[in-house]
């Protein structure tokens, strides 16, 4: 069933990530590489790995460091790594984590590589502040070659007026349409008309099921406590709110729009994180004694008009990747999306579930099918973890497979909503 | 060659002034354009109330092309009908809203009516119900299309209250172009349902700014294309624009190009220098060759033999010697005659049998042509001919797929008429339902839909571009 190269198949054999927790909290003092670090060096102990063992680290992220954007490397050098293990960055924005899944397992399935830990990571609070361009093209004469005192009359005479130079907030937005994400979602919401009831409720089944999750102990093998430079020791998610309900978020205000639905309770949070996958070839894996929890099945990325509906990409991805699977949706045993927004993902749902949506959008009679509420997101997601964006989808797929190998279900589903009108998704499959 | 009470009027505190002041001056509203290649959602966002009678037969089109656009419909139509807009609202995430549901304030960009299931004279009622409370609420440059039939073949009555629209929609369109707005009919054969979707889409759109109180007729002539391109519906295919060095020419070779197609911008020899510089800019082809020549024709044949044949042609080269006929001497009224009439006759001759399979030719007529002008004898006789030349050709070149138009600007911002007298210049610019001239592209635009696809419901016909002149047809 999965995609086969010589008889090759990638399989994941472990997931470690760090805590998630809220941006400028205990992880403030901790950038993208250091998370890196934290998640990669809980996989190694894990898997009892020798170190020269890894060829390569694949890894995703989408705020990368101006000065080190290849952070996989940077990983590989922190922990002192084989010299040999080579590594690359890869971003396709919040699908990066899947993204660098799946390079990895092209990597192996095309018979280049045996081992390969593949993951993401961001650390919103260490958003690099950039000068806006005028101010850099403007001090570039003083920067190179000798300066006479005109050029710094000439820089000074660029530089006016004041608030074109002052350094801008950073912002997620949009570079084609300035909307920034939320706004793309709160247009979803009205279009597909989601009601506020429908995003809050959705929103409190993810806390609730992921506070279940934390509190039996499912998510401790998938994720190793990090210390941060003060001191303290992070063992557990910090945005997961037990005690939420519909009653509670209905009293937030609208984050958005005035008149609007989306609220900092049904969004997902900025969030600082580490996610990683370690990943073998089959036949690697059966030569190391270790038991494959799941093989990367298909996957499959696709793009839309970001002045459109920003964040329906899944809508196209998730059938594209069954197709490729050669499955239907009812034969998924578990379906795990990517909560950007309790809006996007029940606008996404919607189009799945309709006949003139898969006709006129997917080329075919009937539609790809209700998901079942039990199947979906059965621990949670990102509204409640949170969302380092280049983490994300190596955390679902981490979860996912565990979720295969535990309880003998056959196929899991992932779908994943991107900036740039992007959209994600793979099927993992048990391995017996 | 800008007009200045259009850019007056675009400064609101002028407008309140002159308004306020009651001053005698016009300020016409300046029309927003679209510029660029076309947009997969041409309507995104934008608010269309539709309305419709029972038994109106183009709500489930007019529900496919409005979500599949990006506009948001609100509906006034029989319950019946309104479930055509749901699958589509489904799809594009455009859910329709019932009419009353729009807040009191908001502006509708466009006004639909489908007014195919009007009968008798008394049916017409339901068109001054649905227009009477929303036409000021019609944005500005906002849209208004009323759907029909045709009336051949109709019993009197039908026929009569059907052919009563094409009054009230050239009426309206005088009432609305105040705001920038236009008001057009389209009149859709039996069968031609499934052709209507890209006329609506463009006469909606901000590319049809000048083109308004008209008739558009769609058809069943041409073969029927499938899932005409949304989006570079020209390319892989070669045009010919004739006169493409300066005005409506050079703006038709830039937008036929940036939808894809490889344009071959011909114009005399002497103005080679400007032909090879819109050739180079375009990734075009330039040619040099006189209209006015004999054998022109080959010329042009054999260049288009080169490229494989040709698939849109665009005759746009004219000239005018305008005279009284009093005063006009014979070799003025034949050269005008020669290059706007028999040249074209001639080109289109040696070039039959190098047009490729649903082929487009579009002709520039003249609103002079159609209503006549004081000095245009010879100029009008020419773009008259055009007419009748475009509905004859349409007929023989029908069975190939291929669609033959024309379109006839009325006062269109060029060179041309900047060489007009001010004075008659400025009255000629008001006398139009829009109070102003249209610019070179405005009329590029509606040339680029007609060499396209999609406007495969279209042949034989002729396409005012002229801002609803004060006369014409």
């Amino acid at each position: 069933m999965s995609k086969q190269n010589g008889g090759r198949r990638a399989v994941v054999v472990g997931g470690v990530r760090t805590p998630f927790v809220k941006a400028f909290t205990d992880f403030t003092k901790l950038d993208t590489i250091a998370l890196g670090v934290a998640a990669v060096s809980g996989l190694l102990k894990k898997a009892g790995l020798r170190h020269r063992d890894v060829e390569s680290i694949v890894w995703g992220g989408v705020i990368l460091p101006p000065t080190q954007p290849n952070i996989a490397r940077e990983i590989a050098l922190d922990l002192r790594l084989d010299p040999g293990c080579e590594g690359h960055t890869v971003t396709r924005a919040c699908a990066s984590g899947l993204q660098a899944v799946t390079a990895a397992a092209a990597e192996i399935e095309r018979g280049n590589l045996d081992v390969v830990i593949a993951g993401g990571s961001d650390s919103t609070s260490n958003a690099t502040i950039a000068l806006p361009p005028k101010v850099v093209h403007a001090l570039a004469p003083l920067a190179l070659g000798k300066p006479s005192p005109s050029d710094y009359l000439g820089v000074l005479s660029q530089l006016t007026p004041i608030t074109e130079i002052l350094p801008r907030q950073p912002k997620i937005a949009e570079r084609t349409t300035g909307e920034v994400m939320g706004e793309s979602a709160e247009r979803m919401a009205k279009r597909n008309e989601i009601t506020r009831e429908a995003q809050d409720a959705f929103a409190v089944r993810s806390h609730h099921r992921a506070a279940a999750a934390i509190a039996s102990g499912r998510f401790d093998d998938e994720i190793t406590p990090v210390q941060s430079p003060e001191g303290k020791w992070v063992h557990a998610d910090g945005l997961v709110r037990a005690d939420t309900s519909v009653d509670k978020l209905a009293k937030l205000r609208p984050a958005f729009a005035k008149d609007g639905t989306l609220t900092a309770g049904n969004s997902s949070a900025l969030t600082d994180g580490a996610a990683s996958v370690l990943l073998m070839s089959e036949e690697k894996a059966r030569a190391l004694g270790i038991k494959p929890l799941a093989a990367i099945s298909s996957w499959s990325y696709v793009g839309v008009d970001p002045a459109d509906q920003l964040l329906m990409g899944p809508a196209l991805a998730m059938p594209k990747a069954l197709d490729r699977a050669g499955l239907k949706l009812q034969d998924v045993d578990l379906v795990d999306m990517h909560e950007a927004f309790a809006a996007q993902v029940l606008s996404v749902l919607k189009m799945l579930a309709s006949g003139p949506f898969a006709r006129a959008r997917l080329g075919r009679d009937q539609a790809v099918g209700e998901v079942d509420p039990d199947r979906l997101n059965i621990h949670g997601g990102s509204l409640a973890l949170g969302h380092p964006f280049g983490a994300t989808g190596a955390r679902m797929v981490t979860t996912m497979a565990n979720e295969l190998a535990r309880t003998g279900k056959r196929t899991a589903l992932l779908g994943i909503c991107a900036a740039g009108g992007l959209g994600a998704a793979a099927v993992l499959e048990r391995v017996d | 060659m800008s007009d200045f009470l259009v850019e007056l009027g675009k400064n609101p505190r002028a407008r309140a002034l002159v308004q306020s002041l009651g001053l005698p001056i016009p300020l016409p509203q300046a029309l927003k354009r679209e510029r660029g290649p076309w947009r997969e959602r041409p309507l995104a966002d934008a608010t269309v109330a539709v309305g419709a009678t029972s038994g109106a037969e183009l709500v489930p089109a007019l529900a496919e092309c409005l979500a599949a656009a990006g506009a948001n419909p609100y509906l006034s139509v029989p319950d019946s009908l309104a479930g055509s807009f749901r699958g589509p609202g489904e799809t594009f995430g455009r859910p329709p809203r019932a009419l009353h549901a729009l807040s009191e304030t908001a502006k509708a960009n466009a006004l639909v009516f489908d007014a195919t299931g009007v009968s008798d004279v008394r049916g017409l009622r339901a068109v001054y119900d649905f227009f009477h409370p929303l036409v000021t609420r019609i944005a500005k440059s906002g849209r208004v299309v009323v759907l029909g039939r045709p009336t051949d073949g109709a019993k009197p009555e039908t026929a009569a209250a059907q052919a009563a629209l094409d009054g009230f929609v050239r009426s309206l369109a005088k009432e609305v172009g105040r705001v920038g707005a236009t008001a057009n009919l389209v009149v859709v054969a039996m069968g031609a349902e499934g052709r209507v979707g890209p006329v609506l889409r463009f006469l909606l759109s901000a590319r049809s700014a000048f083109v308004t109180g008209q008739p558009v007729f769609v058809g069943t002539r041409v073969r029927a294309i499938a899932e005409p391109p949304l989006v570079r519906p020209l390319e892989k295919k070669i045009a010919l624009v004739t006169g493409a060095a300066r005005g409506i020419g050079e703006a038709t070779a830039k937008s036929l190009a940036a939808e894809g197609a490889h344009v071959v911008c011909l114009d005399r020899p002497a103005d080679d220098g400007p032909t090879s510089q819109l050739a180079r800019s375009i990734g075009g082809t330039a040619l040099g060759a006189d209209m006015a020549d004999e054998d022109a024709p080959a010329k042009i044949a054999d260049a288009l033999r080169g490229l494989g044949g040709v698939d849109v042609v665009v005759h746009n080269a004219g000239i005018t010697r305008d005279r009284t006929i009093a005063r006009m001497k014979p070799e003025v009224w034949d050269q005008v005659l020669e290059i706007n009439l028999a040249a074209v006759v001639r080109t289109t001759a040696a070039l039959e049998p190098l047009l490729r399979e649903n082929a487009r030719i579009v002709c520039l007529s003249s609103i002079a042509g159609i209503a006549g002008n004081m000095g245009q004898t010879n100029y009008a006789a020419s773009k008259g001919g055009i007419v009748a030349f475009v509905r004859a050709t349409a007929e023989r070149l029908a069975d190939r797929g291929i669609a033959v138009n024309a379109v006839a600007p009325g006062f269109i911002e060029t060179r041309m008429t900047a060489a007009i007298p001010v004075a008659i210049r400025e009255v000629a610019r008001r006398l139009s339902a829009l109070g102003q001239g249209g610019q070179p592209e405005d009329v590029a635009q509606v040339i680029t839909f007609l060499a396209s696809p999609g406007a495969h419901g279209i042949t034989g016909r002729t396409l005012r571009v002229c801002g609803g002149a004060f006369i014409g047809a």
